[in-house]
């Protein structure tokens, strides 16, 4: 594929024009935060933290759906940028519950990472305190419903990678939620094949193994990707 | 059946209607707004006693599309003198027949708006309501009946198809099209020939033509009438279109609110594919096309086409990021044009006539004309079309007929929930695209609602945010989550709870969802607040500080 530049913060990167923003933008170490991205998956563009300025554009565009293209000029880290990520990530901690404290993914939650890295001292938004419901009727997992930020990764990775189709989303708007099958118990779903794919994709604490306690969850979101490129060779083969 | 039997079958059945004894053409208004008010019922009644009567030689019977005037029906039309009565019922039908058609003498007292009009008019084209309009979309609405393809045939029906066929090459048509300057009449007001000439040059030997008949906008009903009052004229624009960009394969889809508009539609498809006008080899050409109805099941969401396209996949209806643009990768991931019912609608006289033509009439940024479903606080609401650039002020005072109750006018809702409010001061506004954007609202779909002294732009800005905070998909977080902050964030505004803090955060909201929303849904759904917030902004400071005085005012209007 031929050579092409693009401008990334003012700085000339020679790439492919296969590759998306997002792609450009990790392969040089420059950080643009993600929530509902996970290499190996399809992209969504869903929770608008990758959002980035697009010389000639007049919208802000999701870097991980928005291939690159020669001479496009990109800003990822304006003042504008900064403070709509800020708000996203307030917007995120106000939906549901989210407890650091108390929760099983503490110290290793990309969401509490997310704060961090957008400098958030407190929300300004009110905590909307939805009755969410916890799932606990699979005997290996749990599904916590109030620390779900509805990025999709669980839904995707069961039917990309698992072929399974358990998860989906149903309802509308803040009423979205994700299910099982066609919204019944965990534990009584005829297609989950129990691989645990879904609690390696979550970001947060709301899939967990049963068993452990506060700040005790170990996730590799990694193996998705490792999994995605064995299985290419296999096909190779 | 090829070119040659089409067009003799067509000088058949004009032949016939020539031959036809009948000097009264009889036409019930069979719109929605008329149907509610028990027209269906009126239309048996009139027909059974032509028939009582034996007067079935003379007088036929015409169920029709929307006429106009919704608030005044039902409505009777005298399709040959050009009549219209209002308020028609299952009683003074009989007195209508017998003294209008038989005695041949004009009942004033019950001709279209002779309650309000000193000088209520005769022939109903000489009323200010229909004198400034000019129907192109709506050419045949209240006219013939939807439901018969020769009557449409009859009106020079499927003229434009046998002309785009065998005299034009598509890239002529689209030449045509962009001629004419027509623009996406779904909102947007993208130039609709581009967008059929991006398709045109996706080389692709599968490409799909939509047709996005999911018209949501609270009291919005142009897409309806159109497709209820005059199926046939926009079939026709969609298998041209088709035609035009190279698809064999189309999809209208219609929200399934709308079962009267689904039927006609769905009879129309039946009695073109009759005719050969769709199908295999269409009029005798190597021309392929055929077309079917897809439901939508309620959701707003599924009029951004995007999530339309996900929702005919059998997909969950929500939207994708673009680039790639639908013309690109749309249905099934090929190139696929996607246009309102509006736009199809206004195909057909375009070819007839020429995109010169077309281009010649309104301002010179937005040419044609525009469908407006003009509701609210006027005296003659209902279906106008008018030309591109005609002001606000001639829609409501002179087709509108002015305020109800002499009544102020305060404000004029443009686009729905995804639209601003105007004030008095820019009733000189001319309704196109690029003026109404100027002011913080946009031309949308055509909803327009008028609003008087007594409405609260605050609950407006509310209303229509919990609008959006419902019928958002849930997908991007500034949409799901923004919507719902400042949905409550107005609710405590409307209850005099709110300070100047929380219309701070309001303002920076706005501004985040408009701007970092996944589509048109998130990125609009600020534009209420913001143009109330522009045009009407005491209205907010006075609830956040709310003075003896002006409670007091509220409590003596309320």
């Amino acid at each position: 594929m031929n050579t092409i530049h693009v401008n990334i913060n003012n700085i000339e990167i020679p790439t492919t024009a296969d590759k998306t923003i997002l792609d450009v933008c990790r392969e040089h170490k420059i950080d643009i935060p993600t929530m509902c991205h996970l290499k190996g998956l399809s992209d969504v563009g869903a929770c608008r933290l990758c959002i980035v300025e697009i010389e000639g554009m007049n919208k802000l565009q999701s870097a991980c759906t928005t291939k690159v293209a020669d001479h496009m000029i990109i800003q990822t880290n304006t003042d504008r940028i900064k403070k709509y990520r800020r708000i996203t990530t307030e917007l995120f901690f106000a939906e549901r519950n989210h407890v650091c404290s108390v929760c099983v993914a503490n110290g290793k939650c990309e969401l509490q990472n997310l704060g961090y890295q957008v400098e958030m001292d407190h929300v300004r938004y009110p905590f909307l305190f939805p009755q969410c419901e916890v799932d606990t009727s699979h005997p290996w997992y749990v599904m916590d419903h109030n620390r779900c930020i509805m990025c999709t990764r669980c839904v995707r990775v069961c039917q990309e990678v698992e072929g399974a189709h358990n998860w989906d989303v149903m309802n509308r708007g803040h009423a979205v939620r994700i299910i099982s099958d066609f919204n019944t118990p965990w534990g009584e779903s005829t297609t989950c094949t129990s691989c645990g794919k879904c609690l390696h994709a979550c970001p947060t604490g709301a899939i967990w193994p049963k068993a452990i306690v506060q700040g005790q969850l170990e996730k590799k979101p990694e193996i998705i990707e490792e999994l995605i490129e064995k299985r290419k060779m296999h096909d190779g083969f | 059946m090829n070119r040659l039997d089409f067009h003799t079958k067509i000088a058949a059945l004009q032949q016939l209607d020539k031959t036809k004894t009948v000097q009264h053409r009889i036409g019930i208004c069979c719109g929605a707004g008329c149907i509610s008010s028990g027209s269906e019922e009126i239309l048996k009644k009139l027909e059974s006693e032509v028939q009582q009567r034996g007067l079935s030689e003379k007088v036929e019977v015409i169920p029709t599309g929307c006429m106009g005037p919704c608030n005044h029906g039902p409505l009777l039309k005298h399709l040959d003198q050009h009549t219209i009565y209002q308020k028609v019922n299952c009683t003074n039908i009989t007195s209508i027949l017998q003294q209008h058609v038989i005695e041949q003498t004009l009942i004033e007292d019950q001709l279209l708006f002779s309650d309000s009009r000193t000088n209520a008019h005769a022939d109903y084209r000489a009323d200010p309501f229909f004198k400034k309009q000019c129907k192109i979309a709506l050419r045949n609405c209240g006219k013939i009946n939807p439901e018969s393809i020769e009557a449409y045939l009859l009106q020079d029906g499927y003229k434009a198809l046998d002309k785009a066929l065998f005299e034009y090459t598509p890239e002529e048509i689209i030449g045509e099209i962009k001629h004419s300057r027509l623009r996406g009449r779904g909102g947007a007001g993208y130039p609709t020939g581009i967008k059929w000439e991006t398709v045109y040059k996706y080389v692709n030997n599968e490409k799909y033509v939509i047709c996005n008949g999911d018209e949501g906008d609270p009291g919005a009903f142009m897409d309806r009438s159109i497709l209820e009052g005059d199926p046939f004229s926009v079939l026709e624009g969609i298998t041209i279109a088709a035609y035009a960009v190279g698809a064999s394969k189309g999809y209208a889809y219609i929200r399934g609110e709308y079962p009267l508009a689904i039927k006609r539609f769905e009879s129309a498809l039946k009695q073109a594919r009759k005719w050969g006008l769709l199908g295999n080899q269409i009029l005798g050409s190597s021309f392929h096309f055929d077309l079917e109805v897809r439901i939508g099941a309620g959701a707003f969401v599924c009029g951004e086409e995007t999530a339309l396209i996900a929702s005919i996949e059998g997909k969950r209806g929500t939207p994708k990021p673009r680039p790639p643009f639908p013309a690109q990768s749309g249905l099934w991931g090929k190139p696929t044009l996607i246009n309102n019912v509006e736009t199809f609608a206004a195909i057909v006289p375009i070819v007839l006539k020429g995109g010169e033509w077309y281009s010649e009439i309104g301002t010179a940024k937005s040419a044609g004309t525009k469908v407006f479903a003009l509701a609210g606080k006027v005296n003659y609401a209902g279906l106008i079309e008018v030309p591109m650039g005609t002001s606000l002020r001639e829609i409501v005072f002179e087709i509108g007929g002015g305020m109800q109750n002499q009544a102020s006018f305060k404000a004029a809702q443009t686009g729905g929930p995804s639209g601003g409010c105007i004030p008095i001061e820019f009733l000189d506004v001319k309704m196109d695209y690029e003026s109404l954007l100027s002011l913080g609202s946009i031309m949308g779909s055509g909803g327009l609602i008028i609003m008087d002294e007594h409405s609260d732009m605050v609950d407006v800005a509310r209303f229509f945010m919990e609008f959006c905070m419902d019928e958002s998909c849930g997908k991007c977080v500034p949409c799901r989550v923004g919507t719902k902050m400042m949905h409550d964030l107005l609710q405590k505004i409307c209850i005099n709870k709110g300070t100047n803090k929380d219309l701070e955060r309001l303002e920076e909201l706005a501004l985040y969802v408009k701007e970092t929303s996944l589509c048109g849904l998130g990125a609009s759904a600020p534009n209420p607040l913001l143009s109330t917030l522009r045009h009407f902004r005491s209205e907010y400071e006075t609830r956040i500080h709310p003075s003896q005085d002006t409670v007091q005012d509220k409590n003596q209007s309320g």
